[in-house]
């Protein structure tokens, strides 16, 4: 594959592992995606399928002491992330490149007020005064839409409440005109009510400053309001990619339409009678990423799966307008609906 | 369905005083549950839906008796249990069993599954010895899991087989009432139908009763036949899954509905009523309708007069000063 | 019943072997190949001593180490090896038996104070009150009110030790009632003996065992103390601390009556307490799992 235009991030056939007692984790087997500047690209999977791991390694953020990054390339505005120095990483971090993550409560220091907080960020990276830094995280804070912005500077993060708390962590993130913002379940710990709310300032907020976002999720409801094109991540490998509306239109990898199918919907009307519809469940477990895996991860699970699928791992196919699958049986699976 | 309640809950009330102050008097109380009426039949499911705080969980806890309620009756198979005491709860639990949120923390990491599976049975005296390893094999098998893994320690299982035990320990004495508390939330979607399924099947095999809590609206959607919507320790909203749905009455229940997710790009920006704010804290609920601070219809008569629970169509109870019977068209259409 | 059995790919679960078990906690290796030599010492004693502890002999005082004395000789004559392998026993003895009846009573009155929150504040402030006494002043006190030996030592230590257990296995208890799975058993109709019994006890096991490592490291140099002080067993006994206090006064020109007996003490204090390191990171999940 080679660059897209306009990528200001590519990752290419990334391999990070974790040594643990069991054996090494391939926790990402070679994973491959661009994220073009200003869109959101969603990355979707169930635990334990590499999709915090990728973000992570983006990051360098992997432990050193149990992981790495066994192979690969991330290329960052043409620059090799996976080669530079610990010093020129944290210059990258919260600048160019910054991250929220799922608990923002573990994620802000709860001994500093929020504004210093953000002023710290923006004094180190950009270099102004702390009396500018202040000002900046006024201005973020009143971005956020947090309510009475001047006095909630002063306030420590036990004050806030937790989307309260999200929308600091955004706000820090952002405090620095970051060219991508990566988001780690970014709503999973929140309300229904307030993920809504969430969710709506993030692609709010993106439009205006033309941030791209990488939003991880395992939320397919998130990933379908929220990202333009998608990748499927399982068992560390990316098993499908596509725009929101193509996969959401036609899924073509059986594990994508068994996610699909194993959902309750909130929004299909099945159940006229009074009689409650089987959701479709995918059988099995996720495979036990310390064992090598032979041919597709997903076979195990999968009624399409055939001998060749046991054996062969399938390449990435491109299946129309750039849909892009791995999956031997992609023929069957499309005829069947 | 037959008509008759399982369980009856009647004005119940769980407040749990905040102690301060130098001599830990007591300051205030947290009202986690204000007065809260419903009932649910034999194999029927009530839904208790709402967010963090709401009190939900709370509700399945005092119904269980591990907490004691502040105030109210709590009618277990037509017998009054709320004032016993531990000692004559004891021979009550048999008839209403749970399920944990969390399968990780809720099994002892040092018990083999089968003696967790199979421990309801030796307490009740209901199986000993070699019968209750029969039957606790019975109920692996009947739960999806190989009687060979009653061996097993609980670490040595996946989430969603580890839910599975929970299901069979609840299961073990056959009672007419489960408790599942957010069974579903920490499990990942593929292992989440099939503990869905599971409960349908069992629901529908032994005529259980569910009191089935959970924050999401779809889930809520696929198993339940009524739901209660809760919002700071009061239901806000009580009727069958499809009125609930297709014409919600209360301001809340919409604002649920309309900032939930679907997996469907073309409905994005179609939301359109999200209230904005916080949950207040359940110590310092506003005054009047507890919602008035989000609420998108709110008038001044809603600061300060709390609105009785109404059946205002059969079936169908909303506590809202703004929904005369009938209730305004304007206010009911959902957008999407 | 068409339920798709779903346990079919679990890790295979790892055999036990010495070697890694070594290789992956040094510390509880090193520190049970000590203990178990000193414990063998101490049995053994009769036959390893090469000489009678006890025999007075003026005419060979204060003699350096030699093929005849391995560690040289005191102020009476007597055997300075053989009076340190003798004392082995004492420091065993009196370290085991501290930990053992804190730990007993500790476990008990830990128990207690976190399952029936009624007695908690009453015995917790009784708890600290004892806390507050100094050991060696108690057994100073002790000994003075009845002859001084073995026994009073011990009760001497074992007294402000075992709040220290109290505090431990109630801070257990406590986080182990809060647990779901106390709650789930109590909806399955567990009665209290038995969740006490089979749910928390077996949970408390674990730090208890840690903490008791630690009273017993801290009892031995107790002992050692008092003895020094003369509060401790009669002066004719070998313990280190007797032989230590008895060596002191020749310190300039016998340094191997103190160095001895001294390298013995915190050779022993050193293994329990690599062991109760050990166990601490082994016992612990959260610890165990990382690498």
């Amino acid at each position: 594959m080679s660059g897209t235009p306009g990528a200001i991030l590519e990752v290419r056939d990334l391999h990070t592992q974790f040594s643990t007692l069991d054996g090494v984790v391939r926790a990402v087997d070679g994973v491959s995606f661009d994220v073009a500047r200003g869109e959101t690209l969603g990355i979707v999977g169930e635990s334990g399928c590499g999709k915090s791991v990728t973000a992570m390694s983006i990051l360098r953020l992997i432990p050193p002491e149990t992981g790495r990054i066994a192979a690969g390339s991330i290329k960052f505005e043409g620059e090799e992330l996976t080669t530079l120095s610990e010093e020129e990483m944290k210059r990258l971090r919260g600048h160019r490149i910054s991250m929220i993550f799922q608990e923002p409560m573990t994620s802000l220091n709860p001994v500093l007020t929020v504004g210093t907080q953000i002023a710290e960020n923006v004094v180190r990276h950009l270099g102004v005064s702390w009396k500018q830094g202040r000002e900046r995280a006024f201005e973020m804070l009143d971005l956020v839409r947090i309510a009475d912005a001047r006095r909630r500077l002063d306030e420590y993060p036990h004050q806030l409440s937790g989307g309260m708390r999200q929308r600091v962590m955004i706000a820090m993130a952002l405090s620095c005109d970051p060219q991508v913002l990566i988001a780690d379940e970014p709503t999973t710990a929140l309300d229904v009510t307030i993920q809504a709310q969430i969710l709506d300032l993030m692609i709010e907020l993106k439009e205006k400053t033309g941030t791209a976002i990488v939003l991880i999720t395992h939320d397919l409801g998130v990933v379908a309001e929220t990202t333009e094109r998608v990748v499927v991540m399982y068992a560390g490998r990316k098993v499908e990619q596509a725009t929101v509306e193509q996969l959401f239109e036609e899924p073509l990898h059986p594990y994508t339409r068994g996610l699909m199918r194993a959902i309750p919907r909130l929004d299909v009307e099945a159940d006229a009678a009074g009689t409650r519809p089987r959701l479709q469940e995918i059988p099995g477990l996720v495979p036990i990423l310390t064992q090598p895996i032979v041919g597709c991860a997903f076979a195990p699970r999968c009624g399409f799966a055939t001998d060749r699928c046991r054996s062969e791992r399938p390449p990435l196919v491109d299946a129309g307008a750039g849909h892009l699958v791995a999956c031997w049986e992609l023929d069957r699976v499309r005829r069947t609906a | 369905m037959s008509d008759a309640p399982v369980l009856q809950v009647e004005g119940l009330v769980k407040h749990f005083p905040i102690h301060g102050g130098l001599l830990q008097r007591q300051v205030g109380a947290v009202r986690a549950v204000d007065g809260v009426t419903f009932s649910i039949r034999r194999g029927e499911t009530l839904g208790l839906v709402g967010e963090s705080g709401c009190g939900k969980s709370t509700i399945g806890k005092v119904v269980l008796k591990l907490i004691e309620p502040t105030a109210g009756k709590i009618v277990l198979a037509g017998e009054d249990v709320t004032a016993l005491k531990p000692g004559t709860m004891w021979t009550h639990r048999r008839r209403i069993q749970t399920i944990f949120q969390d399968p990780y923390s809720s099994m002892n990491p040092r018990l083999p599954s089968g003696t967790i599976v199979g421990e309801p049975l030796e307490n009740f005296g209901i199986a000993k010895g070699a019968a209750r390893d029969d039957r606790v094999a019975q109920l692996f098998r009947r739960v999806g899991l190989r009687p060979e893994a009653m061996r097993k320690y609980a670490h040595e299982f996946s989430g969603g087989q580890r839910q599975r035990l929970g299901i069979a320990k609840a299961l073990s004495v056959n009672p007419d009432v489960i408790v599942a508390d957010e069974p579903v939330s920490a499990l990942d979607v593929s292992v989440q139908a099939q503990v869905l399924n599971l409960l349908i099947d069992l629901q529908e095999e032994y005529g259980l009763a569910y009191l089935f809590i959970s924050h999401d609206l779809a889930v809520m959607r696929h198993i339940s036949h009524r739901i209660a919507v809760m919002y700071l320790g009061r239901i806000v909203e009580l009727t069958d899954k499809r009125t609930l749905f297709t014409q919600p009455l209360h301001p809340y229940t919409e604002a649920l509905l309309s900032a939930a997710t679907a997996p469907d790009p073309k409905r994005r920006r179609q939301r359109k009523r999200i209230v904005q704010g916080d949950v207040p804290s359940p110590a310092k609920p506003p005054p009047g309708c507890h919602f008035h601070t989000r609420c998108l219809y709110a008038t001044a008569e809603c600061k300060v007069t709390a609105p009785p629970l109404l059946e205002v169509a059969p079936g169908h109870h909303v506590a809202c000063l703004r929904r005369p019977v009938g209730g305004d068209p304007g206010l009911l259409s959902i957008p999407g | 019943m068409a339920i798709v059995a779903d346990d079919l790919a679990l890790p295979p679960a790892r055999r036990f072997s010495l070697w890694t078990a070594i290789r992956r906690n040094p510390t509880i290796a090193i520190g049970s190949v000590l203990l178990t030599a000193l414990v063998v010492i101490a049995i053994f004693a009769p036959l390893i001593a090469t000489n009678d502890p006890f025999k007075i002999a003026p005419v060979n005082r204060l003699r350096p180490p030699s093929e005849r004395w391995w560690f040289g000789t005191d102020q009476f004559g007597r055997d300075i090896f053989s009076r340190t392998v003798y004392g082995a026993r004492v420091s065993l003895v009196v370290g085991l038996s501290v930990a053992a009846f804190s730990s007993i009573l500790g476990l008990a009155l830990g128990l207690a104070c976190g399952y029936f929150r009624r007695v908690d504040g009453f015995v917790m402030r009784i708890m600290d009150g004892l806390m507050a006494i100094p050991s060696i002043l108690l057994a100073i006190a002790l000994i003075t009110l009845s002859r001084p030996g073995l026994g009073i030592v011990i009760v001497a230590i074992v007294i402000p030790e075992v709040p220290r257990i109290v505090r431990v296995v109630r801070a257990v208890v406590l986080s182990i009632r809060a647990q779901p799975y106390i709650e789930s058993a109590i909806a399955g109709g567990t009665k209290n003996w038995k969740l006490l019994s089979r749910h928390i006890l077996p949970n408390t096991l674990a730090p208890l065992i840690v903490q008791s490592t630690y009273v017993c490291a801290s009892a031995m140099l107790i002992e050692a103390s008092l003895s020094f002080l003369g509060a401790g067993v009669p002066p004719e006994v070998p313990s280190w601390g007797n032989i230590i206090a008895q060596g002191r006064t020749f310190f300039q020109i016998a340094p191997w009556t103190i160095m001895i007996p001294g390298a013995f003490l915190a050779v022993t204090v050193l293994a329990v307490n690599l062991l109760g390191d050990g166990l601490r990171d082994r016992l612990d999940p959260r610890l165990a799992r990382r690498l």
